[in-house]
């Protein structure tokens, strides 16, 4: 089957992929041949190109149109290098090596070739670097510095001109401005391997040939702020960053995307205490080098409906601005006038750990047990005991070296953007298979759509479903499931037909391969249930309550008609949202770019953020907020510094202060042992997904509802689909 | 009081500051897709009966998985059938080779010979290229222009004719020339134009070729070579071989 | 610890005073000194613009001097003494600046907070 969506031919490209994609060293290493660069001799495999054996010696090849994680394209020829007895340069990205080929990438040839190439590229290229929102970060200004001429020979402005392109509206996230394109094509690629949207294209021919649409149409994908960064020049520029600073102004802070539960890992940068944008960091086990729009571009909703100060409730019941003493004194007072029981803490989806743990030692010190997450799991059988049973266990790279995906209710194009363009770039490229159980949707790749009712699990358990032989068949099985289906009534008998449906697989699939994996959709999750958080209000709710402590609680699984009267609800948390409307009592929290926080991703992976700003106002980091807390309650929590509190971390669990490692989780026997007892009675109504459509994707948390960015996002999907042009999603 | 002496001193005296602008360079049709009366959404294009068919012929060509590359002759059959190529027909050729629409784009902007704008029923297309303009292309040009009542690039208010000006056809020999549709017209003469352009318009199908009374491209005044008999096997050979 | 007191006091013995030779001489300059800076606060504050008024700075003064009652070592007080007469030329003729006497009255110094609590509330890493 044809999946590349641009067959081109090339014998090289295959074989690069290939090399590139992990897990495919079984078949015998062919046999290596010798080639040198600049006199230095190195061993590749046959395949590689001139530009890869180059850059294995440290030898980098100036280039545009070629990029790591895109097919070869070859059309910008800024990577000429001359090889000894070739009459003409060849270009190195396109070009596989030949047994003792000399290439020589500081001859004169290459010089000239370079500087010949980036004159043509400079005629139809604008002058306007001064007002350039690419200006200090731009290739092609840093390598026309590098390789291109000291001197102009372009006059022609009397006669033909320069060519200008009209520019293209397509969408509030990217700016295009299409004169400065030199038709490197590397965002048509971009989106039609990586993204899947094939919207992206040129039109014309010669001089007047145009990157655009062709029709009106945006260009709209969860992924679509990556062709920014793909862009070498200052053609396509982030919408909302657009004049805003220059790279060498900015401070840059290393840290983790926590809108979802993937955990990217970001680059913050910040001027004045500003969060000005975000950009990817590499990382090859987690989001390679993209990032999804809404981790990209919700930081201007951190500048928004914040909370500053403290507040409470008066007699009149509005919220007014009060001291941290009076909040704190308040809360204190609050929490010790209630009986334990009567206590609970509820931990929303932003929460990093260290808050984490804070709230859980203090709520256990006054006694109550009632510390439970916002996100539903089934506590029934092993529950969360094991970590095998609410982890991502076979890792996001590890997506690559499945032969056999199947997503059980869940959309991990929106759910978990860069978890399914993993399986994107595997189905591309690994010819594996995907099949979906759940609600028809576009993944962006073909699967095989095995109906939307839970029940057809039993059937997949006991072998009489079709689909079984495939799964049977299949060496490295890989079934994904979505955090939503466990909140569903019938949840726990889901979770535990998936594990029974991986036990079954794993004597048919290649020892030590992990295959239950659950996909959650918040950063905080698999944090709190490591530290021992119970899953899912519905239990605490029975109970009669008095005080209930919302830790960035905002997804409403709690209201104050749940507590018995006179109840004091106090919420922590860095947003004005649904936790702090409903709140008696608010302490004004610290976000994810304004605190060092361990978060824990899907797979388990700990990772930490890093301050880039301070708090506004206020604000205070989380831990901090509950450990002052604890003292004015009368129960001192005995850390005072971030590393006692890692201390505590670490006497708890480990891998979190291990940051940056996956610990591997294998307790599936005995769990699938524990769970047999779970009632397996399925649901009539069919398996769904919250996203269905990309406007679903951008406004999902805290953060991304405040910010006007992710509205306008929502309104142009939502135009675009009034749009004659507009081609459905399924 | 001074600086406004000096404005009106500047305007009077130094009328002119140098202002250099570049002239727009614009080629003649547009490679971004406007919704016009004639080229929309609504225009509704689908093969005949007999196209289809002919469309599931060339489909069939190519190997299984490469049937995308079945999309230039569709589009070519698809403006035969219509005449020119409206959105729509582009949209259905995508839909039937099942390849994302923006790829069928790419290839018909790619093409010249894809015409995405309403066109005459006649595509008169002139030579004008060197050996051409030497036979006199200029007057073939400006009869055209006078008969059909356009400009070139334009269509006569009947709607018939299109006139463009094109590059070398390759029919060098029998310059001047024009392709009507898919018909070469050759050795022209003005009279001989008006003449083609009278028939076409009376419905009439005027011959294709040369109208010089020659055959193909062999000389005009009759063969001045391989006249006689030729010659048989061992002529001017070696006689020792 | 005999041995040790022995040799302070030969040290003591040995030490010549540098300025004054007696207390009575030195108690002498420091009261003068203490009359010059007296005499010259309302010169000081004619020719520095300073948030005090006289009253305070001559309370100050008084601190001041108060601060070194406890000093017995005759070099130490004469030492003193010159460092006081050093900084009335310095403020007379306006070479130190308003800051600098400010710096006596300190009262917008705050203490750091030291403990968690104080810290949180101050809003300190």
């Amino acid at each position: 089957m044809l999946r590349l969506p641009f067959s081109r031919g090339l014998p090289c490209v295959r074989v690069v992929w290939s090399a590139a994609v992990r897990g495919t060293a079984s078949n015998p290493a062919p046999e290596k041949i010798e080639v040198f660069v600049d006199d230095k001799s190195v061993l590749v495999d046959p395949g590689t190109t001139v530009l890869q054996a180059a850059a294995m010696v440290g030898v980098e090849i100036p280039r545009f149109c070629y990029h790591e994680r895109l097919s070869v394209a070859g059309n910008c020829r800024m990577c000429l290098v001359e090889v000894e007895k070739s009459p003409k340069p060849v270009a190195a990205c396109a070009m596989p090596v030949m047994k003792g080929w000399r290439i020589k990438t500081n001859s004169e040839m290459t010089r000239r070739a370079r500087e010949g190439v980036m004159e043509f590229l400079l005629v139809n290229h604008p002058l306007d670097c001064p007002i350039c929102d690419q200006g200090g970060e731009c290739d092609l200004q840093d390598q026309s510095m590098a390789f291109g001429s000291d001197r102009s020979r372009f006059t022609d402005i009397h006669h033909s001109g320069k060519r200008a392109v009209e520019d293209k509206d397509i969408g509030p996230l990217v700016k295009t401005i299409m004169t400065r394109c030199i038709h490197c094509t590397r965002c048509i690629r971009f989106a039609s391997e990586v993204a899947g949207v094939d919207d992206l294209g040129t039109t014309g021919r010669g001089s007047d040939m145009q990157v655009g649409t062709y029709i009106e149409k945006m260009f709209l994908s969860e992924l679509s702020g990556n062709i920014i960064d793909l862009c070498p020049v200052g053609a396509l520029t982030s919408k909302p960053y657009s004049f805003t600073a220059r790279p060498w102004e900015t401070r840059k802070t290393e840290s983790i995307d926590v809108l979802d539960a993937v955990g990217s890992n970001i680059i913050v940068s910040t001027r004045t205490g500003e969060v000005l944008r975000i950009l990817p960091r590499l990382n090859e086990d987690i989001n390679e080098e993209w990032l999804a729009d809404k981790a990209r571009f919700a930081y201007d909703g951190l500048k928004r409906q914040r909370l500053m100060t403290p507040m409470m409730r008066n007699k009149d019941g509005e919220l007014v601005v009060v001291d941290w003493e009076d909040a704190l004194i308040a809360t204190a007072s609050a929490l010790s006038h209630a009986q334990p029981d009567e206590i609970a803490g509820i931990a929303g989806g932003l929460v990093d750990a260290e808050a984490l743990v804070a709230l859980k030692d203090l709520l256990n010190r006054l006694g109550s047990e009632n510390l439970v997450t916002e996100t539903i799991f089934p506590m029934e059988g092993s529950g969360t005991d094991f970590r095998t049973n609410y982890l991502a266990n076979s890792t996001i790279a590890g997506i690559e070296e499945a032969d056999l995906v199947l997503l059980v209710g869940t959309n991990p194009r929106f759910e978990a953007p860069l978890y399914n363009s993993r399986i994107r770039k595997s189905y591309l490229h690994n010819e594996q298979n995907v099949a979906l159980l759940g609600p028809k949707i576009n993944l962006t790749y073909d699967y095989e759509h095995l109906g939307d009712s839970a029940s057809d699990l039993k059937k997949l358990v006991d072998g009489s479903h079709p689909f079984s032989a495939k799964l049977k068949a299949a060496k490295r099985p890989l079934i994904v499931l979505g955090s939503q289906q466990l909140a569903r009534s019938d949840g726990a008998a889901i979770l535990s037909h998936v594990q029974q449906l991986a036990k079954k697989l794993s004597s048919s699939a290649e020892p030590d391969w992990k295959i239950l994996n659950v996909l959650h959709s918040n950063a905080s999750q698999v944090a709190a249930l490591d530290l021992g958080y119970k899953a899912g209000t519905a239990e605490i709710r029975q109970k009669p309550l008095k005080v209930v402590y919302l830790l960035g609680a905002d997804e409403g699984t709690i209201s104050p008609n749940d507590l018995a009267s006179g109840g004091v609800v106090i919420y922590q948390g860095h947003h004005g949202d649904v936790g702090a409307s409903m709140a008696d009592i608010v302490l004004p929290g610290a976000a994810y770019t304004e605190k060092q926080g361990t978060y824990v991703n899907t797979e388990g992976r700990a990772q930490q953020t890093l301050v880039a700003v301070t708090p506004p106002g206020l604000a205070r980091e989380d831990w901090k907020i509950i450990r002052a807390l604890s003292e004015l309650a009368g129960y001192k929590l005995p850390y005072d510094t971030l590393f006692e509190i890692r201390d505590r971390l670490d006497d708890i669990a480990p891998h979190l202060t291990r940051h940056g490692e996956v610990e591997e989780a294998s307790f599936l026997d005995q769990s699938v042992e524990l769970s047999k007892n779970i009632a397996s009675s399925f649901d009539s109504s069919p398996i769904d997904v919250k996203q269905k459509h990309l406007e679903d994707f951008f406004m999902t948390d805290a953060i991304s509802r405040a910010s006007p960015t992710m509205a306008k996002c929502v309104q142009a999907v939502l135009k675009q689909k009034q749009s004659k042009y507009y081609e459905g999603e399924v | 009081m001074q600086s406004s002496l000096r404005k009106v001193f500047r305007t009077f005296v130094c009328p002119t500051r140098g202002f250099k602008s570049s002239p727009a360079s614009c080629h003649d049709s547009l490679f971004v897709h406007r919704d016009s009366k004639e080229d929309n959404l609504d225009v509704n294009f689908e093969f005949t009966p007999e196209n289809r068919k002919r469309a599931d012929a060339i489909i069939s060509i190519y190997p299984e998985g490469h049937q995308r590359a079945a999309v230039i002759p569709l589009l070519d059959l698809a403006q035969r059938q219509y005449g020119w190529l409206p959105i729509s027909a582009m949209h259905h050729v995508a839909d039937l080779l099942n390849m994302p629409k923006m790829r069928v784009y790419e290839v018909a902007t790619f093409y010249t010979m894809f015409i995405r704008k309403p066109i005459g029923k006649f595509h008169v297309q002139v030579c004008t290229t060197t050996p051409c303009w030497l036979r006199g292309s200029d007057e073939i040009v400006d009869c055209i222009r006078k008969k059909i009542g356009a400009d070139v690039g334009g269509t006569s208010k009947d709607g018939l004719f299109t006139l463009s000006e094109v590059e070398c056809l390759g029919a060098c020999v029998n310059a001047p020339m024009v392709q009507i549709n898919d018909d070469y017209y050759e050795d022209l003469t003005v009279q001989d134009t008006e003449e083609i352009l009278d028939d076409l318009k009376n419905g009439k199908k005027p011959r294709a070729g040369p109208r010089s009374g020659r055959y193909a491209a062999e000389p005009a005044g009759g063969l001045t070579s391989l006249t006689g008999e030729p010659t048989g096997p061992g002529f001017k050979v070696r006689p020792d071989l | 610890m005999g041995s040790r007191q022995a040799a302070v006091k030969a040290g003591w013995k040995q030490a010549k005073p540098l300025i004054s030779v007696s207390d009575r001489d030195c108690r002498t300059r420091a009261l003068q000194l203490y009359k010059a800076w007296y005499r010259a606060f309302p010169e000081i504050l004619r020719i520095q613009d300073l948030p005090v008024n006289l009253k305070q700075c001559r309370e100050k003064l008084r601190e001041e001097f108060h601060k070194n009652k406890n000093v017995t070592d005759l070099r130490v007080k004469d030492l003193l003494i010159v460092k006081g007469q050093q900084e009335l030329q310095e403020f007379s003729k306006f070479w130190s600046q308003k800051s600098h006497m400010m710096m006596r009255f300190k009262e917008t110094h705050n203490p750091q907070p030291q403990d968690f609590l104080s810290k949180f509330f101050s809003g300190h890493k």
